[in-house]
C-alpha cells in the first residue's frame, strides 16, 4: 500500500465524495416525493378514490325506422334471455342440465357455451340462450331464484316487425365481425376507434350489414354511454352507482318514404311469383313502394343465422337475398320503346309517318320478327307503341341509330345509379359504340341497333330505372330523381346534369301508354281499369326474352312458355303511371320468367297503382306534419 | 477520527468472542431489523385480502432471521481471509456464469440458474459481492501513486465487463447496471482521472441510442419507450404499458403527508398495481404511511449507507475501503434505482427494493454485504499485507 500523503487524502475525498453523490441522489428521490406526495397529492388522491369505480360501457338505444305514416319498420324488442355466472355457480355443467331441463340447449350450444364461460373471468356472466319464448322466460326466472349464478333479464333486440317485407331496403344488424370493425374504424381517431371496437364487443351491440341499416349505421348508431360500478383492480364489480349523467345518447331515428302497408299489398299481390315493383310519386320522386319479391326475413339474421339456413336462402332459385328492384337488372324489352320513339321524335322523324309491319323486318341479309304473328299492318308511331309493333322500332332505331338512343336513354335514368342511402344498386347498361369497344373490343353492328329499337341486346335496366323512366314520361319530361330516405342521411351524391325532355314528346308518349291499356289494338287493354269506377292507368307491356330462339325453332313454332323450364322462360314488364288524366304515380313491374308483360305484370301494376290510390300514400308523411322535428326535408322537388 | 477509533479498539490478538459480538455496531444492526420489519408490515398490508399470499410476510421475516446469521457468519470472518478467498470467489462464480450460459435453467423468460445438485443457484447474485471482493483485492496489492492512470483501471473494466456480459445476455439488464454501478464507484475511488471519467461519461451517452437499437431486447426497449412518454408528460396507454407506472403514482401520491392509514389504502388493497409486494412495495409505504413514512425509510436507508462509508473510512486497509464502498455501494444502487422506477424517475427495471420487497435472493445478497461490512469493521486495524502477485 502506498502512502503518498496526496494519495491518500485522495482516497478520503473521493470516499466522501462518492457519500455526498449518494446523498444527492437520496435528495432528489425525497424532492420527487415532495412533488407526487405533497404538490400532487390532492389530484392523486382523486384519482384513486375514482379508480375503485370503473366505467363499464352501456351501448345506445339504435335508432328506430319508420314508413312515411310513422309505422315501425326497424325497432326493438324485449327478449328475455338466460345468463350464467361460473363463479356463482357451483359446477358449471350441472347447472347447464338443470337449465337443460326446461330450454332445449344442444350439445353444440353446451361446448360454445362451456367454452365461453371458462374463457372469461369467473364473475362475467355468459348468455346461455337469448330469445326465449315467454314460457321458457317464466320457467328460468323460476329457476333463477333457485340456481345459483343463474340469471334471466330482459334484453332490448333489434326487431324487424314488417318481416320480410322491406328486408332488401332496411337490411339487417348482426354482431359486429372483425371485418365489420374495420369498416367501422375506417377515418375515424385513434381514440373513437378503441372506444368502438369496446363497444361493439358489447353483448347487445349490433351493427349495420346492409341496406339502410349500414348506410345509415352512424346516424342510427348513438353515443355509448357508461355506467358507474365499483370495482377492485380485478374488475369484480361490487356495486353500481349512480350514472344518469353518463346515460348514452340514442341513435336518430329514419323516416322513409315507403308506405308500409302498399308495400305488404304489392309483395301479396306477387304471390308466389319472384320479381320487382317500385311504385314513386311523381311529384317529388318520393318511393312509395321499393318491392323484391320472395326476400329473407332480417330477424333471423339479427342473433346470427345458421349456416344451413343461409345455405337454403342462398340456393333458393328465386334469390330472395338479391334485391331484384336495385340490384337487378333484366332487358327492358319493349317497355324501351317510348325511349326510342322519344329519340325518333328529336330526330325529327315525323310521328304521322306509316311503317308497314308484315311481321318481317330485313336488314342485310338478316330477318328480324315482329312478336304478332301475321304483323300489324300499316302503323305510326302513336299505333306502334299501343301495338307494341317491332318493326316500326326496327325501322326508327336504324334510322335514328345507336348513339342518339343512348343519349336520350341516359336523359331518361337509365345506365346511372340512383344513390338512395342503401347498399347495392347498380346502374345496368347503356349500350354504345365507346361503350361496346371497351368492353367486347369490337366496333358497334347496325344490326345491333334493331334489337336496341325493342329494348333487347346489351342493354339492362333496373326496376328502378323503369320507374323513373314512367316518372319522367309521365311528369311531362321534369327530370325527377328518385329517393326513399325522408327524414335521415340523405346521400348527397351530385345528380349529372341532363337536358330535360320536350313536354310535347312525352304527351305524346302518355298518349301511346295510354293507348297500351285504353284503346282497341293496346297489348294491355284489359288492365287500364283501376277498379275504382273511374281513374285508369296508361302502361306499356314488356317481354325481356331470356334466351334466344333459333331459326330452326322459329320454323317448327316457337315453344310456349308453360313447355320450357322455368329458368328459360321470359321476363313479364310493366311500366305504368296513375291516373291517366292526372298522373300521381309511377310503377314499373317485373316478373321473373312470367312470360307476358300484359298477362304477368300489367295485372299487378294495376292492383298496386289502385291500392296506392285507395290509401292515397301521397298524403304527408308524419315527419312532415311536425314543424318541430329538425332538419326535416320536404319532398323531393328541390333536389 | 480514525485514529481515536484505532485507539480505542482492542486489539485483534486480545479478542474474545463475546468482546468481539461488543464490538459490531449494533445501532447498524438495529437499524437494519427496523427496516425488515418495515418491510413484513408492508407485506401484510398488500397480502393480506389474498390468502394465497398470506404466508409470504411470515417467510419474509423467517428469512430475514437467517439472512441475519448469513451476516453475522460472514462478518466474524477475519478480512484476511475475504481478502484471499477474492479471487477464487471471482473466478468460480465467473465459472459459473459461464455454466448458466451453457446448462443453464430458464425460468420466466430468462435463463438464471444454474442447477447444482438438488437445487438451482442464480450465480449472478453471487456475482455482486464477488466482483466486489475481487476489484477490492486487485486495489489492494496495485494501487500506487499513479493511481489516476488509465492503463491501472483497465483489468477491473474487463472484471466489470466479462461478467456483466454474461449477466446482459441471461438477460438481467437490473442486476448488469448493478454490476456496473458498484464496479464504477470502485473504479473512482480508485482515483481514475476525471478527465477520464468524463470522457468515459460522454462515451456512455453517445452510445445509448446504439445500445437501444441493438442491444436491448424488445420488451426491454418498449419500457424505454413507455418510461420516456409518461416522462416526457405524453399520453400513454394507461391500461397497457403505462398501467404499472401510472397506478403506482397514483398510490405514492394519493398518500399526502400523512398516508391513509395501515391497511387503509385503496391502490394496496384493491390490487391496482402489479408486483406491488415485490419491486413495487414502496407503493404501499408511501400510500399507507404517507410522505413521513416514505421519507423515514429512505432516511433510515441513508443513514445505514452512510455508517457504512464511515467504516470504509476507518479501515486501514486498502482492502477493506474497497470492499466496504463496494458493499454500500451495491446496496445504494438497489435503493435508488428502485426508489426511482417506482417515482417514475427511471424506467421500470426488476430491481427490488432491499430488506423490503419479498424475495430471497436480494435479501441474502444485501446482508452477506452488510456481513462484509462488518467484517470490515471488526478488521479495520488489519493493515494485511499484499497477497500474491496481483
Amino acid at each position: 500500500m502506498s502512502n503518498e500523503p496526496d494519495f491518500e487524502s485522495r482516497l478520503n475525498r473521493r470516499t466522501i465524495l462518492t457519500g455526498a453523490a449518494g446523498g444527492v441522489m437520496f435528495s432528489g428521490l425525497v424532492a420527487r416525493l415532495v412533488q407526487l406526495q405533497l404538490f400532487e397529492g390532492e389530484r392523486y388522491k382523486e384519482i384513486a378514490n375514482e379508480n375503485g369505480v370503473k366505467l363499464d360501457l352501456a351501448p345506445p338505444r339504435r335508432g328506430t325506422i319508420y314508413d312515411r305514416f310513422g309505422v315501425p319498420l326497424a325497432s326493438h324488442r324485449q327478449a328475455g334471455r338466460v345468463s350464467i355466472v361460473r363463479e356463482q355457480a357451483r359446477d358449471l355443467d350441472a347447472t347447464l342440465d338443470e337449465i337443460g331441463k326446461h330450454i332445449d340447449l344442444s350439445p353444440e350450444e353446451r361446448r360454445r357455451i362451456i367454452q365461453q364461460a371458462r374463457g372469461q373471468a369467473s364473475f362475467q356472466s355468459t348468455i346461455v340462450k337469448s330469445e326465449l319464448t315467454y314460457e321458457e322466460f317464466a320457467r328460468m326466472t323460476l329457476l333463477a331464484a333457485d340456481i345459483p349464478g343463474v340469471r334471466a333479464d330482459m334484453a332490448a333486440t333489434r326487431s324487424y316487425p314488417r318481416g320480410r317485407d322491406l328486408a332488401h331496403v332496411l337490411g339487417y344488424v348482426a354482431k359486429a365481425s372483425a371485418d365489420d370493425l374495420t369498416r367501422l374504424t375506417e377515418n375515424v381517431s385513434p381514440e373513437e376507434a378503441s372506444l368502438l371496437a369496446r363497444l361493439f364487443k358489447h353483448p347487445d351491440m349490433r351493427t349495420g350489414r346492409s341496406g339502410v341499416e349500414r348506410s345509415a349505421e352512424a346516424w342510427l348508431r348513438g353515443q355509448p354511454g357508461f355506467r358507474r360500478l365499483e370495482t377492485n383492480a380485478a374488475g369484480r364489480v361490487i356495486r353500481e352507482l349512480d350514472s344518469d349523467d353518463l346515460a348514452p345518447t340514442p341513435g336518430r331515428d329514419i323516416g322513409l318514404t315507403v308506405d308500409a302497408e302498399l308495400q305488404r299489398a304489392a309483395i301479396d299481390r306477387f304471390g308466389d311469383e319472384s320479381g320487382a315493383a317500385v311504385v314513386m310519386d311523381i311529384e317529388t320522386g318520393a318511393l312509395l313502394a321499393f318491392v323484391s319479391t320472395p326476400a329473407f326475413d332480417p330477424n333471423d339474421f339479427v342473433n346470427g343465422i345458421s349456416y344451413a339456413d343461409y345455405n337454403a336462402l342462398r340456393e333458393n332459385d328465386r334469390s330472395p337475398l338479391y334485391h331484384k328492384a336495385y340490384d337487378g337488372t333484366y332487358p327492358p324489352g319493349s317497355t324501351f320503346k317510348m325511349v326510342v320513339a322519344t329519340a325518333a321524335l328529336e330526330a325529327g322523324i315525323d310521328p304521322n309517318q306509316r311503317i308497314h309491319c308484315n311481321r318481317y323486318y330485313r336488314f342485310g341479309n338478316r330477318t328480324w320478327h315482329c312478336w304478332k304473328p301475321g304483323g300489324h299492318g300499316s302503323v305510326d308511331m302513336h299505333w306502334a307503341i299501343k301495338g307494341s309493333c317491332d318493326v316500326y322500332f326496327y325501322d326508327i332505331a336504324r334510322r335514328v341509330g345507336v348513339e342518339h338512343i343512348a343519349d336520350v336513354s341516359r336523359r331518361f335514368g337509365f345506365g346511372q345509379v340512383w344513390e338512395l342511402g342503401l347498399t347495392g344498386g347498380r346502374g345496368g347498361t347503356v349500350p354504345d359504340d365507346a361503350w361496346k369497344r371497351k368492353a367486347l373490343g369490337e366496333p358497334w353492328y347496325e344490326g345491333e341497333t334493331l334489337n336496341y329499337g325493342i329494348g333487347q341486346g346489351y342493354l339492362s335496366t333496373s326496376p328502378l330505372q323503369l320507374a323513373v323512366m314512367s316518372a319522367r314520361i309521365a311528369a311531362k319530361g321534369r327530370l325527377i330523381e328518385p329517393y326513399i330516405i325522408g327524414e335521415g342521411p340523405r346521400p348527397d351524391e351530385p345528380i349529372p346534369f341532363a337536358e330535360p325532355l320536350d313536354p310535347d314528346h312525352m304527351q305524346r308518349m302518355m298518349d301511346g301508354m295510354y293507348g297500351v291499356t285504353s284503346e282497341a289494338g293496346g297489348t294491355a287493354w284489359r288492365s287500364g281499369d283501376l277498379g275504382l269506377g273511374g281513374p285508369r292507368l296508361a302502361g306499356k307491356t314488356g317481354t325481356a326474352q331470356v334466351r334466344r330462339i333459333s331459326e330452326a325453332e322459329r320454323r317448327t313454332g316457337v315453344l310456349k312458355g308453360e313447355e320450357l323450364e322455368r329458368r328459360l322462360r321470359d321476363h313479364a314488364l310493366f311500366v305504368a303511371y296513375a291516373p291517366a288524366d292526372d298522373p300521381k304515380y309511377a310503377i314499373s313491374v317485373v316478373v321473373e320468367h312470367g312470360e307476358g308483360g300484359s298477362s304477368a305484370a300489367a295485372p299487378i301494376a294495376r292492383d298496386i297503382l289502385a291500392t296506392a290510390i285507395r290509401r292515397d300514400s301521397r298524403r304527408a308523411a308524419k315527419w312532415q306534419q311536425t314543424a318541430s322535428v329538425p332538419s326535416v326535408r320536404t319532398g323531393g322537388g328541390s333536389r | 477520527m480514525a485514529r481515536a477509533a484505532r485507539a480505542s479498539a482492542i486489539r485483534f490478538e486480545d479478542r474474545t468472542f463475546a468482546s468481539t459480538l461488543a464490538e459490531l455496531p449494533w445501532g447498524l444492526v438495529l437499524m437494519l431489523v427496523t427496516v425488515a420489519c418495515i418491510g413484513v408490515a408492508a407485506l401484510y398490508s398488500s397480502t393480506f385480502t389474498n390468502p394465497d399470499e398470506a404466508v409470504l410476510p411470515a417467510r419474509h421475516a423467517i428469512r430475514f432471521v437467517v439472512a441475519l446469521g448469513l451476516m453475522f457468519f460472514i462478518a466474524l470472518v477475519p478480512v484476511g481471509i475475504w481478502l484471499r478467498a477474492a479471487w477464487p470467489a471471482y473466478f468460480v462464480t465467473l465459472a459459473m456464469l459461464v455454466g448458466v450460459e451453457l446448462f443453464g435453467v430458464t425460468g420466466g423468460g430468462a435463463t438464471r440458474w444454474l442447477p447444482l445438485g438438488p437445487i438451482n443457484v442464480q450465480p449472478s447474485e453471487f456475482m455482486k459481492l464477488a466482483l466486489t471482493l475481487a476489484l477490492a483485492r486487485y486495489y489492494h496489492n496495485n494501487l500506487t501513486f499513479q493511481s489516476g492512470r488509465f492503463f491501472i483501471h483497465l483489468p477491473p473494466l474487463l472484471m466489470i465487463i466479462v461478467p456483466a456480459a454474461l449477466i446482459f445476455k441471461q438477460p438481467d439488464f437490473g442486476t448488469t447496471l448493478a454490476l456496473f454501478a458498484s464496479g464504477g464507484v470502485l473504479i473512482y475511488l480508485a482515483g481514475l482521472y476525471y478527465r477520464v471519467i468524463i470522457a468515459v461519461v460522454i462515451a456512455g451517452l453517445a452510445s445509448a441510442w446504439p445500445v437501444y437499437m441493438f442491444v436491448l431486447q424488445d420488451y426491454q426497449r418498449e419500457r424505454v419507450n413507455t418510461f420516456l412518454a409518461q416522462l416526457t408528460g405524453q399520453a400513454v396507454n394507461t391500461l397497457d404499458d403505462g398501467y404499472q407506472i401510472e397506478q403506482a403514482k397514483i398510490a405514492i401520491g394519493s398518500g399526502g403527508w400523512q398516508g391513509r392509514g395501515f391497511m387503509e389504502g385503496t391502490q394496496a388493497q384493491l390490487d391496482y398495481i402489479p408486483e406491488q409486494h415485490t419491486d413495487f412495495i414502496l407503493t404501499v409505504i408511501a400510500e399507507e404511511f404517507g410522505f413521513l413514512g416514505a421519507t423515514g425509510l429512505l432516511l433510515l436507508w441513508a443513514i445505514i449507507l452512510a455508517w457504512g462509508l464511515v467504516i470504509a473510512g476507518r479501515s486501514s486497509s486498502l482492502f477493506g475501503r474497497f470492499a466496504a464502498v463496494g458493499c454500500v455501494a451495491t446496496v445504494a444502487f438497489f435503493i435508488l434505482f428502485n426508489v426511482a422506477m417506482v417515482l417514475g424517475l427511471v424506467p421500470v427495471v426488476g430491481v427490488p427494493l432491499p430488506l423490503v420487497s419479498y424475495g430471497g435472493t436480494v435479501m441474502f445478497t444485501t446482508m452477506a454485504c452488510f456481513g462484509i461490512l462488518l467484517s470490515v469493521h471488526l478488521g479495520r486495524d488489519d493493515r494485511l499485507a499484499a497477497q500474491g502477485v496481483i
